[in-house]
């Protein structure tokens, strides 16, 4: 049986909530905000979030971050969602890029990355999906090749998001063919998405927006310097990372603004429909937070929760598409719905990714039946 | 920081407690055996049954000077609902709060509707009863002219008019404990239902095959866990708020996401156990009649969650956040 145990963010780091409430108030953005962490690329915002120490925040000093824990990181980008802040430029990067290059990358690699990333000022987009190799991701085929002085990279990555703004590519690639383990032979490269043979495709998603790539990757030179960790350590990299990217409030805070505008239109005296559906909502979200918290001391506590965040984001996820059919229906019809209907279209047109990206809904259960013991 | 002191006291508390589940446990396993779980459904009140949690002191668990927390003989119950022990614990436990029972007799809680009392689980059988309303209002009732009936679960819940009543102070909000009681017992169930679950599909062969070998069956097990882990962590909730000044919301939040977790996990459950988990020589109806029952006696989901959105409503939006972002 999974085990979550209780966990209360400790008085040290809720001590972080009214400051980054601060920079928030005074950083908001004009305009519509949304809490879905791929939406609103905003480089200047980044860069301030990295001025004021909070990105890269589990990082050690000495490249460059506030050498703090997970739970501080974890109150700052919770509240960072829930205000709606344009947190897309380095979301990934600060999530996935800095804990890989601070568990498996070189020190030259930390050294020459790590003070960009938690300056705010350096993005990476991951390459992994392929058009051939989706959910089945040891399917993939871009090539590394070794040749003097380092990797010469063919292949094709998809549904990459950033690639078009953003500086690097950490990239799933195989050095080796699979042997009878299929996950054997694949390696992570950093890919500096100006070099020679890049060439990024935006593709229009159906919110109207470029937010994801194609990348063709033709006989891309990559100095033997860009290899991550050990050649041939590829899935293992990328597999022990889940924890990271699957167990954070961005897995289950996507939709709050759209919670946030339906309690602002139905007011202080709701109908009976209107507080249950408030009610169903926030009991959800109060559950799902201590479930997350209850990964992120695990995390804390160096542990490789995999299967635990990625019952996380599963539960999450689909409570996100929920959140929006129950506030849907509980809307009164007015004239202040301006700001609610905004929200929830903006919300509906992302939905579809909730449940796809990082791990879709289908390969989350499998691992959950493995960690029960049914597979 | 955490002083020395403080740190023993709470690995003391945390042994302690280990212990008493340690203990319920064992205990629950045996008094919850087969034929105790038929007699009581035919209306046999369980004498022996009684008898043991009167010598292990369960039912004095959550009396204020029991020394223990009623975090506690919250997770007692969960062990109960895990064996579906055929007794009413929690209204034992929690009458005996409020009630001065010095002689281990049976005390019961059931609901005040008027100038009667009704629900009360074995109240003919009671030597106490205490009858409360969602409003607030509790009462020693007594009664006299019992009627029988059974809830869903088969379990005796009877009704009477009240010849004599004393009004009691209920220090805290028993309508509400009485709820979380329910949550307690359900996630417990809910537990056990997925352990027999996995089980069932491991050994059960079909096609060939054993049924965990499906991938559908897989998925729909995952998503039951999933259900399960919420609902766990719901009831975490409610339990260590308790005495805060968040403990309506919590309890709240934790019988809205309990109860509304009983639909989908009993739904798999039945449908994992086949025509096997619909016969009556079963074991498994013993535990979803009980969520069936449970999540309606004391406020179903709905119920809940209208009274936690009013709640939040009252205070506005601007103060929705820092609601969320301030459990601990």
């Amino acid at each position: 049986m999974l085990n979550f145990d209780p966990v209360t963010l400790p008085e040290s780091s809720e001590q972080l909530r009214p400051v980054i409430r601060a920079f928030i108030a005074a950083n908001l953005p004009a305009g519509p905000r949304n809490s879905d962490f791929t939406s609103g690329y905003d480089a200047s915002f980044s860069a301030a979030l990295g001025e004021g120490g909070w990105i890269g925040m589990t990082v050690p000093k000495r490249y460059g971050g506030s050498e703090r824990g997970y739970f501080d990181r974890y109150i700052v980008t919770e509240e960072l969602l829930a205000a709606g802040m344009p947190v897309a430029a380095h979301w990934i990067t600060d999530r996935q890029t800095a804990p890989l290059l601070m568990s498996h990358g070189t020190e030259a690699q930390r050294e020459r990355f790590l003070p960009g990333i938690c300056a705010g000022t350096v993005f990476f987009s991951i390459g992994m999906s392929e058009p051939n190799a989706g959910s089945d991701l040891a399917a993939i085929q871009t090539k590394a090749e070794a040749v003097a002085g380092g990797w010469r990279v063919n292949g094709t990555k998809i549904w990459t998001t950033g690639a078009h703004l953003n500086h690097f590519l950490m990239t799933l690639v195989r050095t080796a063919p699979p042997t009878s383990n299929r996950h054997a032979g694949m390696s992570q490269l950093i890919i500096d998405l100006k070099s020679d043979g890049v060439e990024v495709r935006p593709i229009v998603s159906m919110t109207g927006k470029a937010e994801f790539n194609e990348i063709v990757l033709n006989d891309v030179f990559v100095p033997a310097e860009g290899l991550v960790g050990n050649e041939g350590d590829g899935w293992q990299q990328v597999t022990s990372e889940l924890g990271y990217e699957r167990s954070g409030p961005e897995r289950f805070l996507s939709t709050f603004r759209v919670f946030q505008e339906l309690v602002h239109l139905v007011g202080p005296s709701p109908t009976p429909e209107q507080a249950a559906a408030v009610g169903r909502i926030s009991s959800h979200l109060l559950s799902l937070r201590r479930l997350s918290l209850s990964v992120a001391g695990m995390l804390q506590a160096g542990k490789l929760p995999n299967i635990e965040a990625a019952m996380v984001k599963d539960l999450g996820t689909r409570f996100e598409k929920l959140s929006l059919e129950i506030a849907r229906l509980a809307a009164p019809i007015n004239d202040n719905r301006a700001a609610f209907d905004q929200a929830l279209n903006d919300s509906l047109l992302l939905s579809p990714s909730f449940t796809l990206r990082g791990g879709t809904s289908e390969i989350l259960r499998g691992m959950i039946a493995r960690g029960l013991g049914l597979r | 920081m955490t002083s020395d002191h403080d740190t023993n006291n709470e690995t003391q508390d945390k042994e302690v407690r280990q212990l008493l589940l340690a203990t319920a446990d064992k205990l629950f396993h045996r008094l919850s055996d087969k034929q105790t779980l038929e007699d009581t459904a035919h209306g046999e009140f369980p004498e022996t049954l009684k008898n043991s949690l009167v010598e292990q002191g369960f039912h004095r668990l959550a009396q204020v000077d029991s020394g223990f927390v009623l975090e506690d003989a919250f997770a007692v119950l969960q062990v109960a609902g895990y064996h579906a022990l055929p007794f009413p614990l929690a209204e034992w436990m929690l009458a005996n709060r409020y009630v001065n029972n010095p002689d281990d007799s049976f005390a019961t809680i059931g609901k005040l509707q008027g100038q009667s009392i009704t629900d009360a689980p074995w109240g003919r059988e009671a030597s106490h009863c205490i009858a409360v309303t969602a409003e607030g209002q509790a009462i020693q009732a007594s009664a006299s002219q019992w009627q029988r009936t059974y809830n869903i679960a088969g379990e005796a819940s009877d009704a009477a008019g009240i010849d004599g009543q004393t009004p009691i102070d209920t220090h805290d909000k028993l309508f509400q404990l009485l709820a979380l009681s329910r949550c307690a017992l359900a996630v417990g169930a809910m537990t056990r239902l997925l352990e027999l679950v996995i089980e069932q599909v491991t050994l059960r062969e079909q096609f060939g095959r054993p049924l965990a070998r499906f991938q559908v069956i897989q998925h729909d097990i995952a998503a039951m866990a999933g259900e399960v882990a919420a609902a766990s962590k719901a009831l975490e909730g409610g339990t260590i708020q308790l005495a805060s000044e968040r403990e309506e919301d919590e309890i709240a939040v934790a019988c809205a996401r309990v109860f509304e977790a009983t639909r989908s996990t009993s739904e798999m459950a039945h449908q994992l156990f086949g025509a096997m988990g619909f016969t009556q020589e079963h074991t498994l109806h013993h535990f979803t009649r009980r969520l069936w029952a449970w999540r309606e006696d004391y406020g179903n989901e709905r119920y809940w969650q209208e009274v936690l959105g009013r709640n939040i409503c009252s205070r506005g939006s601007q103060n929705l956040w820092p609601f969320i972002a301030t459990n601990r």
